[in-house]
Order: structure tokens, then sequence, then C-alpha cells
């Protein structure tokens, strides 16, 4: 302190000035470092409150449903035969005892069927119908018949079924009793012929999505690139059907991807038709794959066994779903 | 793309004739035969409409007879319960969780929405045995719960990814003022952009709510006797009534009458919902 006092005063006065301007520049300096951080801190505490709000709800449900998909896995392989649980593991028991059984084989060629006959001419179908619609002139016609054939998305298959179980009656039915009053004795015993009961159902189904087909085709012919391709080869003097073939469907291909995949998940999950119009009948000659577990597990009690059924449809399900979730995922995150 | 040749115009008139034939003979004969009485339904003339209507085929399916025991009228109440619930739960979340998948783009996100896509359109099958175990371990099947539960666990995925869709759609500027402004993220999403996005929760609901009014799987094997849907009951209803033909049809329409009014009035909804869960927000 002497020393310091024997100096100049004028210097130590400077020097004192200049040391609180410095500490009051990193003064400034912390509290803006701790602003800083303050402000981190409140960012972070925003992004935890973010997270609570956005992520954890969507979470909670996505967790809670590969949950019980695991649990059926695991049921899957254990021997639960009775009402009551049993959660002894026993490997691929009951998936051999289903495989080995005469219905397990009705039900994949009947998937097969559904999957091949519910999805191709609906999507032919649907292609053609939207570049109708497309090139007719009447905008009236196009309104009409997009409602007309769109109305069937709000009915259920339970009601849907419900009526053309009554269309189909052989006897007193509305299509063999309109027919005869023409004259015309079609001897079409539909649902009730086990050899072609399945491809009378099919065609419910595809009655019930040809509108929902019909929307999404034609909604992948918008856009601004294949309508100048359109024009181009019309210019270039290509009939309206070798425009449809080689500029619309070649062009058209992600939406017929999407569709496609909705249409084979739709008839490979098919249960309700199937059950309310001929409940698997005659026979087991209409079963499918979904009505097998469902009455092996919950008539049955064979758990474990309709466990796997469950599986099996779910593997199906998956593979075929692989091609839409990776577009959908590249489009996502573009 | 219009074309006004001949060929064109006979078409036009082949397609109305097939397609109109197709897709309202059904509905017709649906919606006359639901006005016959028993005798009418049992000369055959289906395609002729009543002379005399019988409304009363209405009051009996709804409130239940001899010979149609399966009352409709408690069971529309179940079902609009159970799905109104379900379409504001799986609406509110799923656009919370589609508002994350279309903003973020961390790992979590891409493996999230991996998850997801698997699990959008997942057979029922494979998750129908662990939630009836739940549900009745629980005792949540004896009320509204146990459906609602269910149905969420499954329809919030869906509702996510079409919230989502229309989401990325919405251009990034509107929330980056917002946030200069000093908004946080959860205050720019409740005061901006879902306001504005009240079109897509439309969308969505009406999907949601058509698509749970008509499942059948879950609430058969789920339902009890105090919470069994529409479906439920017109399935069990066309097992008991089996010739009554009038009585079922008028069962049918009672069934369909609140997502066809959905359809009929805001159809335009309806489509772009559709568009959606093909990705074509």
């Amino acid at each position: 302190m002497h020393v310091h006092a024997s100096l100049p005063d004028f210097g130590c006065k400077k020097s004192s000035a200049e040391v609180d301007k410095a500490m009051a520049v990193i003064d400034t300096k912390t509290q803006e470092k701790k602003l800083a951080v303050s402000a981190q801190r409140q960012e972070r505490r925003q992004s935890i409150t973010d997270i609570l709000i956005f992520l954890v709800p969507l979470l909670f449900f996505v967790i809670l449903l590969y949950g019980t998909l695991f649990w059926t896995v695991y049921v899957s392989f254990t021997n639960w035969r009775t009402i009551a649980p049993n959660y002894e593991l026993t490997g691929f028991r009951w998936y051999n005892f289903l495989i080995n059984q005469p219905r397990f084989e009705v039900d994949i060629v009947n998937n097969l069927k559904w999957l091949i006959l519910g999805v191709v001419p609906t999507v032919v179908i649907a292609i053609f119908l939207a570049y109708f619609l497309e090139l007719t002139p009447f905008p009236k016609v196009e309104a009409y018949i997009r409602t007309l054939i769109l109305y069937p998305v709000a009915m259920s298959f339970i009601v849907t079924g419900t009526v053309w179980s009554w269309m189909y009656e052989p006897q007193r039915g509305v299509i063999n009793t309109a027919l005869r009053s023409i004259g015309i004795d079609s001897g079409f015993r539909f649902a009730t012929n086990p050899g072609t009961a399945t491809y009378w159902l099919i065609l419910i189904f595809i009655w019930q999505y040809l509108g929902f087909s019909v929307i999404i085709t034609q909604s992948s012919f918008r856009t601004t690139e294949l309508q100048e391709l359109i024009e181009a080869a019309t210019m270039d003097g290509a009939s309206r059907l070798r425009t449809l073939f080689s500029v619309i469907i070649p062009n058209i291909r992600a939406g017929l991807l999407v569709l496609v995949s909705l249409l084979l998940i739709s008839t490979l999950k098919v249960f309700d038709i199937v059950f309310i119009v001929t409940n698997g009948g005659p026979g087991i000659s209409t079963d499918v794959l979904a009505l097998n577990m469902w009455v092996t597990t919950f008539q049955q009690h064979l758990v474990s066994a309709g466990a796997g059924i469950g599986v099996i449809i779910f593997l199906m399900a998956f593979i075929l779903v692989i091609p839409y979730t990776i577009y959908a995922f590249r489009k996502w995150f573009e | 793309m219009k074309s006004n040749s001949p060929t064109v115009r006979i078409l036009v008139i082949a397609v109305l004739v097939l397609l109109s034939i197709a897709y309202l003979m059904p509905i017709y004969v649906m919606v006359i035969t639901s006005l016959k009485s028993l005798e009418e339904v049992n000369r055959a003339n289906y395609l002729v409409p009543s002379t005399n209507p019988q409304w009363s085929n209405y009051v009996e399916v709804l409130l239940g007879s001899p010979s149609f025991r399966s009352q409709m009228m408690p069971r529309l109440l179940n079902s609009t319960i159970i799905s109104v619930s379900v379409t504001a739960l799986a609406a509110f979340f799923g656009s919370l969780g589609g508002y994350y998948l279309s903003r973020s783009r961390t790992l979590i996100a891409r493996l999230l929405f991996i998850l997801i896509g698997i699990a959008l359109y997942l057979p029922y099958q494979v998750v129908i045995i662990p939630l009836s175990i739940l549900m009745s371990r629980t005792g949540m099947n004896q009320s509204y719960g146990g459906l609602i539960f269910s149905y969420l666990i499954l329809n919030v995925p869906l509702a996510s990814v079409l919230m989502g869709t229309f989401f990325l759609g919405i251009p990034r500027e509107l929330e980056e003022a917002a946030h200069v402004d000093g908004a946080s993220r959860v205050q720019t999403f409740f005061r901006i952009i879902a306001p504005i996005s009240m079109p897509a929760y439309a969308s969505v609901a009406i999907i949601i709510f058509t698509q749970v009014w008509n499942e059948f799987f879950l609430a058969l094997t789920l339902a009890t006797r105090n919470t069994q849907t529409v479906q439920v009951v017109m399935a069990e209803a066309k097992g008991t009534t089996l010739v009554l033909y009038n009585l079922q049809m008028a069962a049918a329409l009672v069934a369909i009458a609140l997502p066809m009014l959905l359809f009929l009035f805001l159809g335009r909804y309806f489509v772009r919902g559709i568009l959606a869960g093909a990705l074509k927000g």
C-alpha cells in the first residue's frame, strides 16, 4: 500500500480508472455470458417442453402399439390353449400345428386370391376410369361419377356385406329376381357355391374400393410435368390410348405404388366381408387368415395358435408395406 | 386433356349407365325395401317402391320389437360416444405428433417415422389378444374407456401422419417470424399453426370418425353388453332376422346415416383426407 501511495497519484488514479473500466468491460461480458447461459437454459427448457408436448404423446402410443405387437409374438411361442393364460414357452409347436391344418392351406390360397383379384382389377379399372374422367368434356358427368362411386367409402363392410348378401341370395336375392323378371334364369349361386364364392366376395370389395382408387389415381395425373408431357404427346399425334400407356402410366408410378400398397394391405386384412356374408362357408371354402385367427383364438381358445396366425398376417403385411414406407420416408425427409 | 370425339361421347353414356346401375341399385333397393311391409317384400318386386310406406320399420329397428330384438338406439349412442371421443383425442395427439414429425430432422424423428410407417395399417389381428387381456384385467371393457383407448393406440399414428402431411405444406417463414417475436414453439403451434390448420383437422377428423364408426373386428372382440357398437349389433341382427329384409335394410340405413351425412355435406374434406393418406397433402 505504501509503495503504491508513493507513486504519482495521477498514474495511480489513471490505472485505477483503467481497472474500473476493464472491470466494467469484464462485468458486462460476464453479464452477457450469464444472459447467454440463461437464454440457453431457457431454450433447453423450451425444447424439453417441446419434447414433452409434441413427441411424448405420440411416443407413448407407438410404444404401446409395439408392446402389444411383441406380446402377441411372445404368446405365439407359448403353450396357451385354454381360456386361462399359460406363458410356458413351447417354441414353434403351435406354428407346426397351424401349418399342418388343411384349413391353413385353404386360407393361404384364398388370401392370395384376395391379394391378386382384389387389387389388380381395381387398379386397372381405376386407371381407365380416372383417365376417362380427365377426358370427359362434361364437368357435371365427372362430378356425378365421382360422388356416385365414392359414397361406399362412408359405409362399413358390415352394412355393404348385409346388402350384398341379399343381392346375392340365389332364390330370393335381388339380382336373380331382377334377371328372372326380364326372362333370364342366370343360375348364379353366388356366395353359396364353394368353388366361386370367394370371387363374389372379392367383387364386393372392388365395388367398395373403386371410388377410393379413382380419387387417388386421378390426383396423380394432376402434376404440371405430366400435363405438359400429355400435351406434347397429343401435339405429336399420339392416340389417347397410346398416351395413357406410354406417357401417363410410366409417370404415375409413385401414385400407383401408394394405391397398390393400400389396397394390398386392405385385402390382406379382410375379415368383415367374409364374416358377414359367408362366415367362411360353405364349409371352409371362403375362410381367410383373419377369420381363422378370430375363430381359433376366441371360439376354440387355442390362443397361442391364434397369436401365431396374427404374427403370420403381420409378417405378410410388413413385407407388403416396406416399399410404401421407404417411399413415404424419402418423400417426408427429402 | 378434354376430348369431345364421338367415341368419348359413346363411352360417356356407356360408363354412366353401367356405374349408375352398379352403384345406385344397392342404395335404391335399400331405401325402398326399408319402407315396405314384409308381405310387400315377399312379393319380390324389389325394384318397385312401396305404395304404403311403413315408417314404423324405423321405429321398430331403433327401439326393438319381438321380431327385431337388437335395439339400435342405445348402440347408436355407444358408437357416437366412442367415435367422437377417439376422433377428438386422436386428432389432438396426432396433430402434436405430426407437427414434431414434420419439423424435426433428428434421428429419433426418422426412426419414429419408420416405426409409424409400419404400424400405420397394422392388421388388428396382431394386437387383439393383448388388448383383450388388458381390457378384461383392468375392467376397462365394461366402460367406453376400453374401446376408446384401444382405438386411440391404433389411430394416433395414422392421425399424426395425416396431420404431418398437411403441416409439411405450411411455409416455415410463418413460424420463423413468430420465433423472432419471441414466441416459443408451443405458443407458435397453438396460436398460429393449429388455427390455420382447421381444414386439415376437419379432414383428419372425418377420416378417423368414419374408420372408427365402421370398425368391426375390434368392436366384435372387445365390446361388452354395455359398449356394443352399431356394427356389432348389425352383424347380430343379420343373423337373427334372416329374411326380414325390410328391417335389415332399415337397420343398415340407420347404421350408415351419420357417416353418410358427413360424406354428403363435407365430401371435400373427405377426399382431402383420403389423398393425405396417399401422401398427397
